[in-house]
């Protein structure tokens, strides 16, 4: 849905972001060790979270304001069903695939522990929970997030309309409860919990939309940025420095991992704050860094990712799938550095490509409708005759 | 104590040439008649981390209680009796290395447990034994459930924490290799995680899933194509190489 004065940046970190994703979801890939999650605190995960929402509230924000609330509600919930279609699809592609490996598998040493995938033994519950967006394996964990963030969000876009601070403040203080309490939301199978705490992650999505809101007076954020540049400059290149080491220390033992007792592991379910400062600091970073009409994003090297980034949903479902499908390549075949470069490039020419005939398609969906109008109408006008 | 390399490209050309080496020996891969084909290329025998409980008792000549706690290969079902299990092949083994300490290795697998369902058995079934050395074998169940990696994490420092209070040893076990399986399931980031852990707590980690991997990838063990009935003795001699390779780095780590 591009609006016609698009911020370029939303589009392209979150193509980014997209492709990130996608080489991050595939196990031993060699280019896992050159996305954002090797180097800093946060992952992907967060950067398309934020712009999700920052781009939620910009649009439908637009929609509320011009075409009143009962609209504006009824296709941000159109957006969530389009999401839970999209997410059903992905899940029976995954059950698909782990079925057939399961029960074509004959190896006693493992029979026992493969047994586990309980779906095959329950299917009738594994498809309810699915429905219910309770059932979450691997790989499909973002979307019922965004879905149900989505869900909650007519209600955030009111808040925001009435006061920001109405609704930043009780997401940021349910932030700080999941923090202090582990507050989770439970999943099947028993005993597991949502992998996106939802009561957590809602706080990366609103922080994002009370940005993203068309305000009537534009909100000068830059001005509350400034002063603590410095600090936010300070904070990812400490992040930068301590996960680097982390990353080499990996690979290479005799490298001191930097705090590593201290900080390890960082969660991610509940968005540990050793995650999310660093992340507010890399966008505050950001947006002083690369203004909105930076020559760089209107570039042909950065079309493919304002692309990608444009077809947000198409193509993060498209790399979620080919994720599975170069992950099967490689364990199934040797997988020297040649082969998993050339599977990451493949996997990402076809996600660009994908955005560009999505973008494509589109462009002409739009040009087509006043032609036909006119000519329906001409031939009503022969019939009404 | 070094980290499992997690990119398998970085570690392949090793492996690969390792594996070249041993494949053009004579014999080689004329298997199982006579010494079991266990070897592993040496990066995989690396050891960092000491004993030191268990290097005291067998200086003292004191008897040794060892519990592998641990999921279905700890069981050794597969190979058909708990006899031919790992836990008891290493006890056959170091009792043949140390004659002058009575040594037992109490084996306390239960299949198709999670790292968590394990912890919860530390007080009934690790701590009352009494161990000078627990081998935690986990970590499969996890990643096939899917358990959440930080969960997972989290779980093996409260119980290697709980140990360590308790002056145990630990070793840990990591993942089983299975090639199937690894097509659709994220082993890396458990195995990442877990040998993560032995990392920062100094704690051998045992790299199984290196080892069974090279196996395969040597066609030293391979169960496709197998025959239903033959598949139980080749688990079997999996588990007696296992048992082999973690009697070697528990000297190792005595030394």
């Amino acid at each position: 849905m591009p609006a016609p004065s698009r911020d370029l940046r939303l589009d392209f970190f979150r193509g980014l972001a997209l492709i990130f994703i996608f080489v991050d979801h595939i196990p031993e890939n060699i280019l896992s060790y050159f996305t954002i999650q090797a180097v800093e605190f946060f992952d992907a995960a967060e950067v398309f979270i934020f712009i999700s929402g920052y781009t939620a509230a910009l649009v439908y924000g637009q929609t509320l304001v011009s075409q009143g609330t009962l609209y504006a509600t009824a296709r941000i919930l159109g957006r969530a069903w389009q999401l839970y279609v999209a997410h059903i699809f992905l899940f029976v592609m995954f059950i698909a695939e782990v079925s057939y490996t399961v029960t074509t598998f004959n190896n006693p040493m493992y029979n026992d522990e493969m047994r586990v995938g309980d779906f095959l033994y329950e299917p009738h519950v594994a498809i309810v929970k699915a429905l219910l967006l309770e059932f979450q394996p691997t790989f499909l964990d973002i979307l019922p997030l965004y879905i149900l963030l989505l869900v909650a969000f007519p209600a955030v876009l009111l808040g925001l309309r009435s006061r920001p601070l109405i609704v930043l403040v009780p997401s940021f203080m349910l932030y700080l409860i999941v923090q202090a309490t582990n507050l989770s939301v439970p999943a099947y199978p028993e005993g597991h919990v949502w992998y996106f705490n939802p009561l957590a992650w809602q706080f990366v999505f609103i922080a994002g939309a009370a940005l993203g809101f068309p305000w009537r007076h534009e909100r000068r954020w830059s001005r509350w940025v400034r002063p603590v540049l410095p600090l936010a400059v300070s904070v990812v290149a400490a992040g930068f420095i301590i996960k680097l080491s982390w990353t080499i220390h990996g690979i290479w033992d005799s490298f001191p991992g930097l705090l590593l007792k201290e900080l390890w592991p960082v969660n991610k379910n509940n968005l540990s704050p050793i995650r999310v400062i660093p992340f507010f600091a890399a966008v505050a970073v950001v947006a002083i860094a690369v203004p909105a009409n930076s020559s760089i994003l209107r570039s042909r090297a950065a079309r493919p990712l304002v692309l990608c980034g444009q077809q947000s949903l198409e193509i993060f479902c498209l790399g979620i799938l080919l994720s599975a499908l170069g992950h099967f390549v490689l364990s199934e075949y040797d997988s020297p550095i040649s082969t998993q470069l050339l599977v990451n490039l493949a996997g990402i020419l076809v996600m660009c490509l994908t955005a560009g005939m999505l973008d494509w398609y589109k462009t002409m969906g739009r040009a087509q409708p006043p032609r036909f109008a006119a000519a329906q109408s001409g031939r009503g006008n022969r019939l009404g005759k | 104590m070094r980290w499992r390399v997690s990119a398998g490209g970085l570690a392949q050309p090793a492996l690969l040439a390792a594996g070249l080496a041993l494949t053009v020996l004579p014999g080689f891969s004329s298997a199982f008649g006579g010494e079991l084909p266990c070897d592993v290329p040496d990066e995989l025998m690396q050891v960092d981390d000491k004993l030191p409980h268990l290097a005291e008792r067998l200086r003292a000549e004191q008897p040794v209680r060892i519990v592998a706690i641990g999921g279905a290969s700890t069981t050794g079902l597969a190979a058909g009796s708990s006899d031919l299990s790992y836990p008891h092949r290493l006890q056959e083994i170091l009792t043949r290395w140390y004659p002058s300490s009575s040594i037992t290795v109490v084996n306390r697998g239960v299949p198709r447990q999670t790292a968590r369902q394990m912890l919860e058995r530390f007080p009934t079934d690790v701590i009352p034994e009494d161990p000078v050395l627990v081998i935690w074998e986990t970590g499969t169940t996890d990643a096939v459930r899917g358990v959440g990696v930080d969960e997972f994490a989290a779980t093996l420092q409260t119980g290697i924490d709980e140990l360590k209070a308790h002056g145990i040893d630990i070793m840990l076990v990591d993942l089983q290799f299975s090639h199937s399986t690894t097509t659709v399931i994220d082993f890396e980031q458990y195995l990442n995680a877990l040998h993560r852990v032995g990392d920062v707590n100094d704690v051998t980690v045992f790299p199984r899933f290196e080892m069974m991997r090279y196996w395969s990838e040597q066609n030293v063990f391979n169960f496709d194509g197998v025959a239903k009935d033959e598949r139980a003795s080749l688990a079997a001699k999996v588990y007696e190489c296992i048992a082999g390779k973690l009697a070697e780095v528990i000297r190792v780590a005595l030394r």
